[in-house]
């Protein structure tokens, strides 16, 4: 039986948060009614001409130092011609012969292994307008507010291996392009958009299996379910003896499959060649070095060191790494509160969580660190049980100022602060209770523990402290 | 002999009770409605030019304001310059009834300099011909000789100044698209350096090529004119921030003793007419009279410029014109249903043969498989040419050529062979591959009586050098 070996490579649209379009001033605001965000150079009017906006510029070479990629001094614009009415000029302003930057990597973390992604370039270019084709029946929409908008394309080597890996990398990627603020991010607003190209071959093999391009893949998960399709499609195929011909697909989200766009035969002669309307991009080593300058420590790098620092674990350190505002907050508790490990806990078992479900952020949260400080050391005094606290308490300390332990007096959550002598007590009474227990617990049948644990919350109604009720019944039990 | 011989005595009548603006744009309303034969304007701006006149005229009266440089000056625009609320067209049924919504920088600048438009004229359409024969409104007919054509493609813009129409004319050139016609017809025309004046509103045939020129009567009004719209741009980033020398101002400093080079294949071409060699001799004569040393100069890269020339004009061409989509203006077929349709129907039928011709060449010259074949060639030529030219400039301060191998032809004689009419452009496409200045300026007739023009180019940003040298010679 031949084993197949897979490769994956990602073509990554990034759109830049740019104030304006890449060759004109017009707005590049999302959601505004359609055809708003145009002017005659947009919309390719005779006689108009681009001119290349500076902020995209540094956005680019941003990205460039981030995955440490190699920035040409010279690169140029190439035009790709091809007809379709959401393209204005009739081709598209892109970089392909000489992209500003080439070769770089990303890391990304599978399972418990730190894979090294190679980047093979990125470049610059200008996206199209919007085709609409189901308002109605005879003709299609079309909207020109996006054309224009200025992208970064990130073109990955085909060395990913499993849909899982180019997950990892696509949401690694996206962190990095929210950290250094160039881009929103968001894939289901198109503003980061990923091409799979997606081949496999006998592992025995080194020569790179026929590629399908899957196209339109607007989500992290949709992109790992359609790279998995795609993977047993070609499996299929070429074990009933089938070829794999090289073409593009559209991935149906609804249905979760994969269809053919276009076959290698209607592929495009682009007839790429340079702009002459735009001079060559020019990146000095000074201007770059300036950019530089102005970066924020890389997330990896803080990663590092927080794990370092507070031993907290790799995933709740890239966590943190990746969001400033978290972080800072994460720190100002440290000073209240010295468990770094229990800290990060509570944000990855109950403030992450709730950040994700709701899609807020920490400050819309409205938690004081006050608040925060003091929940953990409620638990940690055994006045409050963790269980309670996380489950009650948490949720009320967004509603107000109100201190955790206020809250937890009102909701009478406030363990019994019992005596030995009268712990001990009331173990008498349920050992006299269920004698047949006691005598299956000292023959071996240790999981009985809880059920004495169990017992004895039931008897004082939720409010013993566990850890010392336990103790104390162990003893007991082993001293019967 | 016009009324208005120039600019500058003209701004001296204006403001005394001699002349108006308002009599002057009636003056040549008068010329233009007596050369209409000619075909020369598709649109003629009356009731505005006039408006614009008076309103001159009360801004003259009124002392405390500071006139524009150019005020008084009549211009007649080619129909590739969009002028906002205004059609512009290209000559072509691509863009029947196009409004242009913005102004293109050079006519911005013109009207804030104080200059009356006064129609837009002819061309060949997309500025792609040598004949002024490819346009959608008919041919443009040379003022001088029977049924001659004018040149091309700004061939109705030198017809204008040729029939006192207008004082200057802003046309276009390509590969001499300016200079030829204006040696045709007997006036000056004038490409400055790639990069001086901004493209911005000029519609495009080759990017990389395009460049607004003047026309007119006489080099002071082209200086005038050439410092008004030059200079940086905003929305054009080929256009060079270099300062704008004051070119009017510079023309008295008359260079001495200059180097000037003429190509030795020229003189003894046996495609260039024997009035034209006879019309260079004596022009170099003339040079040499005015103690310049003029050398002949080997340059065997000529035959190459031609085949480079539309090679790569006809590739940028090709998708330059692809916005002309029947989408979101200009011509859409009504016979087209399907996307697929919307495009070749309105492409077939908007555009003009030759215009449909150079864009297949393009096409063809980019496409994959022949890419290396004839565009990269073409760009190596086109840096051979460009390192060549500028290695004779370390020698030389000008070279001298014909315009032309031969003068105005019959409309119609040449209709029949495109690569003849091509060949007609072998001695201005060097400008305009190298990017340098050229001017054209009439030299005499030949032996029927029609213009022969004489192109002096110079190194890149000579325009100071260009216009004193011919402003001398022509004094």
């Amino acid at each position: 039986m031949t084993e197949f070996a897979v490769n994956i490579g990602l073509e990554v649209h990034i759109q830049l948060n740019s104030q304006s379009k890449a060759f004109c001033a017009d707005s590049i605001l999302f959601g505004q009614a359609p055809n708003t965000q145009i002017s005659p150079i947009s919309l390719a009017y005779p006689g108009t001409l681009p001119k290349i906006n500076e902020a995209q510029i540094k956005k680019a070479v941003q990205l460039a130092l981030a995955v440490d990629s190699e920035i040409r001094e010279v690169s140029y614009f190439d035009r790709k011609s091809y007809f379709y009415p959401d393209l204005p000029k009739g081709y598209q302003l892109t970089q392909d012969n000489a992209p500003y930057c080439k070769g770089g990597h990303l890391d990304i973390i599978v399972g418990e292994t730190l894979k090294r992604v190679a980047i093979h370039h990125i470049h610059m270019e200008e996206d199209a307008g919007k085709s609409i084709h189901t308002l109605d029946p005879k003709n299609s929409m079309i909207d020109l507010n996006r054309a224009g908008t200025p992208l970064l394309e990130l073109v990955t080597d085909p060395c990913l291996e499993t849909a899982e890996e180019a997950y990892q990398f696509l949401s690694r990627l996206r962190s990095l392009i929210r950290y250094l603020g160039i881009s929103d991010g968001n894939m289901e607003q198109g503003s980061m958009r990923a091409d799979c190209n997606v081949s496999i071959r006998p592992k025995v093999s080194t020569k790179l299996g026929e590629r399908c391009e899957v196209k339109n893949v607007n989500s992290l998960r949709f992109a790992k379910k359609a790279i998995d399709y795609e993977i047993n499609r070609q499996t299929k195929v070429i074990k009933a003896g089938g070829t794999i011909r090289q073409t593009t697909m559209d991935f149906d989200a609804d249905k979760g499959v994969t269809r053919p766009l276009r076959d290698k035969e209607d592929v495009h002669d682009y007839r790429y060649f340079p702009d002459p309307d735009l001079p060559p991009l020019v990146l000095t080593k000074k201007y770059i070095q300036e950019v530089r300058a102005a970066m924020p420590v890389l997330p990896w790098e803080i990663e590092n060191k927080m794990i370092e620092e507070h031993g907290i674990s790799q995933q709740q350190a890239q966590t943190f790494a990746y969001d400033p505002e978290l972080r800072s907050r994460f720190q100002e508790q440290l000073k209240l509160y010295p468990s770094a490990k229990k800290l990060a806990n509570l944000y990855s078992n109950k403030i992450i969580p709730y950040i994700q479900s709701e899609g807020v952020s920490i400050k819309e949260m409205n938690l004081l660190n006050d608040q925060i400080c003091g929940l953990l050391q409620l638990i940690d005094n055994g006045e409050v049980s963790s269980s309670k606290a996380y489950q009650l308490i948490f949720p009320e300390l967004m509603k107000s100022d109100e201190s955790p332990r206020n809250i937890a007096q009102r909701l009478d959550l406030i363990m019994a602060q019992s005596s030995d002598a009268e712990l001990e007590t009331l173990f008498k009474t349920i050992f006299d209770d269920n004698s047949e227990k006691v005598k299956a617990y000292q023959s071996g049948k240790k999981g009985l523990l809880g059920f004495f644990m169990g017992q004895a919350m039931k008897a004082s109604g939720g409010k013993l402290n566990p850890k010392k009720a336990k103790d104390i019944l162990q003893r007991m039990l082993d001293n019967q | 002999m016009s009324a208005y011989s120039n600019l500058y005595s003209l701004q001296d009548q204006l403001g005394t009770d001699r002349t108006t603006c308002v009599e002057i744009v009636e003056y040549y309303l008068e010329n233009i409605e007596a050369s209409k034969h000619l075909n020369i304007y598709v649109e003629i701006f009356a009731n505005e030019a006039l408006e614009r006149a008076k309103f001159l005229d009360k801004k003259l009266a009124d002392k405390s304001t500071k006139m524009g440089p150019l005020y008084g000056l009549v211009v007649s625009i080619k129909d590739v310059l969009c002028y906002k609320d205004h059609v512009v067209t290209a000559g072509s049924k691509m863009l029947e009834g196009f409004n242009a919504t913005y102004s293109a920088t050079a006519i911005e600048r013109l009207i804030a300099g104080d200059a009356i438009i006064i129609g837009r004229v002819n061309c060949d359409e997309f500025a792609m011909g040598s004949s002024n024969e490819n346009s959608y409104y008919g041919p443009t007919i040379n003022g001088i000789g029977d049924k001659r054509i004018p040149g091309g493609s700004s061939g109705a813009s030198a017809v204008s100044v040729q029939m006192d129409t207008c004082m200057i004319a802003i046309g276009s050139d390509t590969g001499g698209s300016v200079r030829q016609p204006a040696g045709f017809c007997g006036v000056i025309g004038f490409k400055p350096t790639y990069g001086r004046i901004s493209r911005y509103g000029l519609i495009a045939y080759g990017s990389s090529f395009d460049q607004i020129g003047i026309i007119g009567k006489n080099i002071r009004d082209v200086a005038s004119t050439l410092h008004t719209i030059s200079g940086p741009d905003q929305f054009d980033s080929t256009v060079t921030s270099m300062p704008v020398p004051d070119y009017v101002s510079d023309l008295k400093s008359e260079r001495q003793n200059l180097r000037i080079g003429i190509f030795e294949n020229v003189l003894n071409n046996t495609s260039v007419s024997p009035d034209i060699k006879t019309a260079s001799k004596n022009f170099i004569k003339l040079l040499e009279r005015r103690g310049h040393q003029v050398d002949e100069i080997p340059f065997d890269l000529l035959e190459y410029a031609v085949p480079a020339y539309y090679v790569l004009t006809t590739a940028e061409a090709s998708s330059n014109l692809a916005r002309y989509d029947g989408i979101r203006f200009g011509y859409k077929s009504p016979n087209a249903i399907s996307i697929h349709d919307v495009y070749t129907h309105s492409r077939t039928e908007g555009f003009g043969e030759e215009v449909k011709r150079r864009i297949m060449l393009g096409t063809f010259v980019l496409s994959s498989g022949y890419y290396e074949a004839y565009y990269g060639k073409a760009q190596k030529v086109r840096k051979l040419l460009t390192d060549r030219i500028n290695g004779i400039f370390e020698q030389y301060d000008l070279i001298v050529l014909p315009v032309a191998p031969s003068t105005a032809w019959e409309i119609g004689s040449k209709s029949e062979d495109p690569i003849q009419v091509y060949l007609s452009d072998i001695f201005t496409v060097i400008a305009n591959l190298t990017g340098i200045p050229g001017i054209s300026i009439p030299v005499g007739v030949d032996f029927e009586g029609m213009p022969i023009g004489m192109q002096v180019m110079g190194p890149k940003f000579s325009e100071t050098l260009l216009l004193s040298t011919t402003y001398n010679l022509l004094k």
